[in-house]
């Protein structure tokens, strides 16, 4: 074992989760990927990440319900979970809205486009707490 | 076209005149030709039975006492086969209680005998007034009757015990009815939907001082095979002259297709939120891994190419939004919740708001004092969206220093409001533009204001979907 802290990033998108890794990598963090919210969860039990960065809309299941299921979780709820959210999609016909992502127990929200150096300061930031 | 119809239909009155005294009935003659009247004789109720019967007449002058036929069996006849006739009663010998009787059988006056030609032409003046004031109702009831049933809205009336007293085919068939015979009935047992039925409640229940529209979505059952209709109802408390509940109108209106339309439109951006942003997204996080080096290294020239297709891409990202945006605005007008509202609470509500994005420009934000404003109908939502959108315009195209004032007052049945400022104003030439969609004005001024466009579209729909109008008054100011 490292002494890099583990990130777990999740996002159905390989290429966006390819980039976030590298750029993670980059700052000294070890990187585990999933694609979708069930193969976060095989992630998160095969080796516990500090903190996990979360797409909200994803196939079988999605951010909400993941992020929801690991706070709930007593084993699992000290994990630092950051929410990625496009704040355009509170139309009132998606399941997906902004105040949804406000009032689930995320620590923190980045919207999309993903400015990743804003996004490695949230990462430092919610590491250090 | 109105005026010709009302000409023909006051064609000479006709009178027919039934006494068996000729010194009667041609002194009545005379008297009401020269009055311009066309006048019919009969000598005896059976002679004056047979008239009516082959046509109608406006009046006719009764006399009671008849050998034969009485003047009361001819009375009856006439009343049945046309009620609408006036019948004035000559009573000859006449006590006062056979008139009286006459009159409870549905004569219009009584005339004794002997009488004067000038009690007559008053008399038969009267009863033509009479007669017209009757035909200009059953003109106005028919005309309305046709204007009704030919609606492709339904409408359906009730009194205040929420009994039906009028609706047209197609209300019957929009609210699942499946009598015909719906007036006289309860609501309760005519329209299948409980929604309805629990909607003219509330619009019974409210009291005469309240100003309102009370409109709600009803989904129906769907026949076989085919989708659900959905009908936008909208129910109104129909009020007398003495301010009293007197029972409601609805109105449905059929917006299946409508909502249909937006389902799909609301899919299809949504999915073009999905399908065409990750992506974008995924290309902006790709280009910024190569320009922060993490792929090898990268040339000055590199660098400022892919700077440059990244804030191409960024502005494809914020285009997209922006048609969310409209998507998400548009949509929320097909189904407004109108209330009545005092728009005064809205205005204070909105320059308090923007007060410290002015305070941070140094710009003045003042609401003139308010003179009492009418209650109008309105979604508070849009009409928040209305505001904020035109005070945010308004601050931000006026340069520092500037001022902003907003005012309302009631114009000939119209609530007025209006946002003024000092700001860079408008050139004419973009005036026919500016509440089009995505048009910016494109100047030096302008450059650096960030905008999508959008508001004063979304405004200006907003606006109309209120029965309003939105106009810039004085360009260059």
């Amino acid at each position: 074992m490292s002494d890099k802290q583990l990130i777990l990033v999740v996002d159905d998108d390989p290429d966006l989760v390819d980039m976030i890794s590298t750029k993670l990598e980059a700052n000294n963090y070890r990187i585990a990927k999933a694609y979708d919210g069930l193969q976060a969860w095989e992630q998160i039990r095969q080796e516990k990440p500090a903190l996990v960065i979360l797409d909200v809309m994803m196939p079988k299941k999605d951010g909400y319900v993941t992020c929801i299921e690991i706070k709930n979780d007593p084993n699992y709820k000290d994990i630092a979970v950051v929410l990625l959210t496009a704040v355009v999609d509170n139309l009132p016909t998606t399941s997906y809205t902004h105040h949804e992502g406000r009032t689930t127990p995320a620590d923190d929200f980045i919207p999309k486009p993903i400015d990743l150096d804003k996004l490695m300061d949230i990462v430092r930031e919610n590491l250090m707490r | 076209m109105v005026e010709k119809m009302a000409v023909i239909n006051r064609s000479a009155p006709t009178i027919l005149v039934i006494d068996d005294e000729e010194r009667v009935r041609e002194g009545c003659r005379k008297v009401l030709a020269r009055e311009g009247y066309e006048v019919t004789i009969a000598e005896s109720g059976e002679v004056g039975l047979e008239m009516i019967e082959r046509r109608h007449y406006d009046i006719v002058l009764l006399d009671l006492m008849m050998p034969s036929l009485s003047g009361f069996d001819v009375l009856a006849h006439i009343k049945t086969l046309h009620p609408d006739t006036v019948i004035i009663v000559i009573s000859g010998y006449a006590t006062v209680e056979n008139s009286i009787e006459a009159m409870k059988r549905g004569a219009f006056d009584f005339i004794p005998k002997p009488f004067s030609p000038e009690q007559l032409r008053v008399l038969t003046k009267k009863a033509i007034e009479y007669t017209r004031a009757m035909q200009d109702i059953a003109d106005e009831k028919s005309r309305m009757r046709v204007l009704i049933n030919r609606l492709t809205d339904g409408v359906m009336a009730t009194d205040s015990q929420k009994r039906v007293v009028l609706a047209n085919p197609a209300f019957l068939r929009m609210a699942g009815c499946r009598e015909v015979q719906a007036v006289g009935r309860p609501v309760g047992e005519v329209i299948r939907y409980e929604q309805l039925d629990q909607l003219i409640d509330r619009a019974l229940a409210i009291s005469g001082d309240e100003l309102v529209e009370l409109t709600e979505e009803i989904c129906c059952e769907a026949e076989a095979g085919q989708m659900a209709p959905i009908l936008k109802a909208r129910c109104i408390p129909y009020i007398d002259r003495a301010g009293r509940n007197v029972g409601t109108i609805t109105v449905l209106h059929d917006i299946t297709t409508l909502k249909r339309m937006d389902q799909i439109k609301s899919e299809f951006v949504s999915m073009v939120s999905h399908e065409i942003r990750s992506p974008l997204n995924s290309v902006l996080a790709q280009m910024k891994i190569i320009l922060d080096g993490l792929a090898g290294e990268v040339t000055p020239r590199q660098q400022e190419i892919l700077s440059r297709a990244s804030a191409k891409v960024k502005s494809l990202v914020t285009l997209s939004s922006e048609l969310l945006d409209l998507a998400r605005i548009e949509s929320g007008l097909i189904s407004q919740e109108k209330e009545q509202l005092n728009l005064s609470d809205i205005l204070e509500d909105q320059v308090a708001f923007q007060g410290a994005a002015a305070q941070a420009k140094k710009i003045s934000l003042t609401l003139e004092p308010l003179p009492k404003l009418a209650p109008v109908i309105v979604d508070r939502g849009n009409m928040e969206e209305v505001f904020s959108n035109l005070i945010s315009n308004a601050i931000n195209y006026t340069p520092e220093g500037g001022r902003v004032v907003v005012s309302a007052a009631m114009e000939s049945g119209y609530l007025r409001a209006s946002v003024s400022d000092n700001g860079i104003g408008m050139a004419p030439e973009d005036l026919s533009h500016i509440f089009n969609r995505f048009y910016r004005i494109k100047n030096d001024k302008t450059r650096f204001i960030i905008g999508t466009g959008l508001g004063l579209a979304i405004v200006k729909s907003i606006v109309e979907a209120h029965d309003g109008f939105i106009r810039i008054p004085c360009p260059g100011s």
